[in-house]
């Protein structure tokens, strides 16, 4: 028997054009407890989701107990004994705890389910690790710490050694962290196997044996946790190479346009919530919106902009109020918006581009006594897709069909040919090739020259430093800290993002 | 969209899509009548008689024609603007029953005043039904299509009781007196029902495709209809533009209340809508709210409905074949609506 509950190595797996994974290499002790981090969309739960089945790898080697098994599915894994609990929680709100971990393997008794049987040998799990669950609750009524720990019930009730947790603590507070941390304690004394995927060092410091780091899909090293630092983690995490020609401009900062008053906003969940956030924004400067996504950054962003109700506090623009006013009304009073989802805010994708294009100054530029001015449409977007590159050129074709880079140079010069005082661009070069990042990142350049108050909301880290003329960092929906481009550095931001304080200063 | 190439382009492969519908359709109807025993080749040529052949027949292909284009636009408006309106029916008895008060009582005004304000009232009527669902789901999220199917039955309720009472012409039959003669929509084809109703028809589909097509307004109803949260992003208003479009399905049932009182019956006649905001509502859905097909598909199913009468006198087959045929061409027509969502789908997927 090898020594290993599983190795992959070599691994490559292509989504189409996307290189999910490059260079992909993970192997697991038994009895060990190995975190897997990275930033977001390095490749870390796909390489967990190859391992379980629901992708196929495009070339590399997986070995289970230390032999190959051949083409992997959900259920071949899950007999090889791995188990995985998703970031999404799978079960049915409608049922009980006990009918949601019974699902799909009732024990039975003739035509009915036993459920005195099934509860015994659930009850043996809950005793066994200290897994508190509430049987009788329907999970629409239990915590998400709680529906979590059903999960791992299920799991470990179909017979799993390796478990797989995909950032099982994105979702839980301080203190159900640290009993889920008991809980994988247990489970390990157990002689079981656990792979803990996280971007949050300190939790990664606490719990692991040993810790691989991703970055852009490549394995970039495995290291004991005793031989490591969070300083040395956040290093190998966000890396050193600038690989942009950006033509970065020193302005001088002017009068503060955009000034934001202890904001306060409801979030997707518990700790993207803004709770009282202040920051202001100068003509001419680019401030930078660190933070590991979900901390709150989108909340901002949509509150800023009228998409999502301010509950306290106030936005100013140019010292105007414009909290409460719909986004059609602070559009007009010079705020633009490179949104973070193009598909379902950006675009409208049965639209053609130039339908895209005029789509927000239809009645102030675009509208002859009601009708649509067409010729003016079509000179207007033929422009702009000469400007930006945006290919086709045909702005009469629709936008259904636009890749990534394209779609998002349609959405790029509709917001900033506005010519607005203030432009919010929150993850402007989120999945879009090279080419389309160097340009949207040379149109920013443009805007903070032509002296408008840019927001920078971006995952990635090197976006925002090789951009930003300071850094907010978010966590949990506060500002953890502020950094200015001279003082900035890889190390401090990936500790304020953590939810850290400054080592120094 | 605007793409001159593009539109044919796309309006060609619909019209192919419909006419392969209808084979189809056939097809299967035909395997009915087979069932039954009876020469399918006999009974299709006895229904296309019944529906073409002589002045009645082809008159009441027409009759049936005018309303169900009009109720078929209602409900694509509606569906353009992205909501389900199940309630178009209610709209054209609301908008029946003002125009025949209207025309009965309101014989001061000179002939071209009082028609015009049959339609307008039978317009603000429908409208300001219509306008119920469509704030109820933009404040308060409440699914119009079940508000729209229960204030269906509140409509009929209201112009029945009317027809019944206070407008009651005191007949053995539930209907109202008879409107002037002044705003009779004037008869043609005798006597089949047809009557120039259906240029008013006409012209109002025309206004309407170039209204979505063309203005501002239909730009933002065709820009919530497809992507809300996009319209709501570039500083369109998802809610009132939903409102507008509902009202604007409302003021289209309306006129086709106002036609089939003043051009058919010339009274109230109780329950006189019954299937035809429905029926409007199967034809709009089959053509996927193409507007330039929902004429196509209205008239398709308008000869149809007045075949079925020919085909029951002329063979054996039970007039129901006809209905048998329409519920296959909705089922083929929502099928391949099925097809294009999960092919969206599967782009979008591809594309992330």
């Amino acid at each position: 028997m090898s020594e290993y509950a599983f190795e992959m190595k070599d691994i490559v797996k292509d989504f189409g054009e996307v290189h999910a994974v490059k260079d992909g290499c993970f192997s697991l002790g038994k009895g060990e407890i190995h975190s897997l981090i990275g930033e977001n969309g390095t490749g870390k739960s796909t390489m967990m989701k190859l391992l379980y089945g629901i992708y196929d790898l495009t070339s590399g080697e997986i070995l289970i107990g230390g032999e190959n098994p051949g083409k992997l599915t959900p259920k071949k894994s899950i007999s090889l004994g791995i188990g995985m609990v998703h970031q999404e929680f799978m079960l049915v709100d409608e049922l009980t705890v006990l009918e949601n971990i019974i699902l799909g393997f009732e024990p039975r008794n003739g035509l009915l389910i036993d459920f005195p049987q099934a509860r015994k040998e659930v009850r043996r799990f809950i005793d066994q690790y200290g897994l508190d669950v509430q049987l009788d609750k329907r999970v629409n009524q239990i915590s998400v710490g709680e529906a979590q720990r059903v999960e791992i019930i299920k799991v470990l009730m179909r017979g799993a050694d390796t478990i797989i947790l995909d950032e099982p603590t994105a979702v839980l507070t301080p203190q159900e962290t640290e009993g889920l941390f008991r809980i994988l304690r247990n489970i390990k004394a157990d002689g079981k196997s656990i792979v803990f995927i996280s971007h949050k060092l300190n939790e990664v410091m606490t719990i692991s044996d040993r810790i691989s780091v991703m970055r852009q899909g490549r394995h970039i090293g495995t290291v004991e946790k005793e031989r490591t630092t969070k300083e040395d983690l956040a290093t190998m995490m966000i890396g050193r190479e600038v690989l942009m020609n950006i033509r970065t401009a020193e302005t001088s900062p002017g009068e503060p346009v955009l000034r934001i008053e202890e904001l306060w906003t409801s979030g997707e969940k518990e700790m993207s919530k803004i709770r009282g956030v202040s920051f202001e924004i100068r003509s001419g400067e680019i401030l930078g919106v660190a933070g590991v996504d979900g901390n709150g950054q989108s909340e901002l962003v949509e509150a800023i902009t009228g998409l999502r109700p301010v509950e306290r506090g106030s936005v100013f623009l140019e010292g105007r109020d414009i909290s409460r006013l719909s986004p059609g009304k602070k559009r007009k009073a010079g705020l633009a918006h490179i949104p973070e989802n193009r598909n379902t805010r950006g675009l409208n994708r049965s639209f053609s581009i130039m339908e895209n294009l005029i789509s927000s100054q239809l009645d102030e530029r675009f509208s002859r006594h009601h009708i649509v001015d067409t010729a003016a449409a079509d000179a207007y977007s033929a422009d702009l897709a000469e400007a930006y590159d945006i290919r086709p050129r045909d702005p009469r074709m629709s936008t259904s069909s636009l890749s990534g880079g394209n779609a998002q140079k349609v959405v790029v010069a509709r917001e900033v040919s506005v010519g607005s005082k203030v432009l919010i661009a929150s993850q402007p070069t989120r999945g879009v090739d090279i080419g389309a990042i160097e340009s949207i990142r040379n149109t920013l350049e443009d805007v903070k020259r032509r002296g408008a108050a840019i927001l920078l909301v971006s995952a990635d880290l090197e976006e925002i430093l090789s951009l930003s003329d300071r850094i907010i960092v978010m966590h949990e929906g506060r500002i953890t800290g502020e950094l200015d481009k001279k003082s900035a550095n890889e190390t401090d931001l990936g500790i304020l993002m953590m939810g850290g304080k400054r080592t120094y200063e | 969209m605007n793409n001159p190439l593009g539109k044919n382009f796309a309006l060609l492969e619909a019209g192919r899509r419909l006419f392969y519908i209808l084979l189809l359709s056939l097809a299967v109807g035909a395997l009915f009548i087979l069932l039954i025993k009876e020469n399918p080749l006999r009974s299709y040529v006895a229904l296309f008689r019944g529906a073409f052949r002589g002045k009645l027949n082809f008159g009441n292909t027409l009759a049936n024609f005018t309303p169900l284009m009009l109720t078929a636009l209602a409900f694509a408006v509606g569906a353009k603007g992205g909501a389900f309106n199940v309630g178009v029916e209610g709209e054209v008895f609301l908008g029946g029953l003002v125009a025949a008060y209207i025309g009965i009582h309101w014989t001061f005004l000179p002939k071209i005043l009082h028609l015009a304000a049959c339609f307008l009232g039978a317009m603000a009527a429908a409208a300001l039904w219509a306008l119920i669902p469509g704030l109820l789901k933009a404040y308060y999220r409440v699914s119009e299509v079940c508000s729209t199917i229960l204030l269906n039955y509140v409509a009929y309720n209201i112009t029945s009781y009317f027809v019944t009472g206070p407008m009651s012409a005191g007949v053995a039959n539930a209907q109202s007196l008879p409107v002037a003669d002044q705003v009779r929509l004037h008869q043609f084809l005798r006597p089949s029902s047809a009557n120039v109703g259906i240029v008013v028809a006409a012209l109002v589909t025309l206004a309407t495709i170039w209204l979505l097509r063309k203005t501002t307004f239909g730009f933002k109803i065709r820009a919530i209809g497809t992507n809300p949260l996009h319209a709501e992003y570039v500083g369109i208003n998802p809610k009132t533009m939903l409102v507008k479009a509902m009202v604007l399905s409302g003021v289209l049932g309306g006129i086709a209340g106002a036609v089939e009182i003043l051009g058919v019956h010339g009274y109230y006649l109780d329950n006189f809508a019954a299937g035809v905001g429905f029926n409007g509502m199967l034809v709009s859905l089959i053509v996927k709210n193409n507007l330039i097909l929902v004429p196509v598909m209205a008239f398709i199913l308008g000869a149809l409905k007045s075949g079925a009468l020919g085909l029951q006198q002329a063979t054996d087959v039970p007039k129901s074949i006809v209905d048998t045929i329409t519920a296959i061409f909705i089922i083929v027509g929502t099928m391949e609506g099925l097809f294009q969502v999960s092919r969206k789908k599967r782009n979008k997927k591809s594309e992330a």
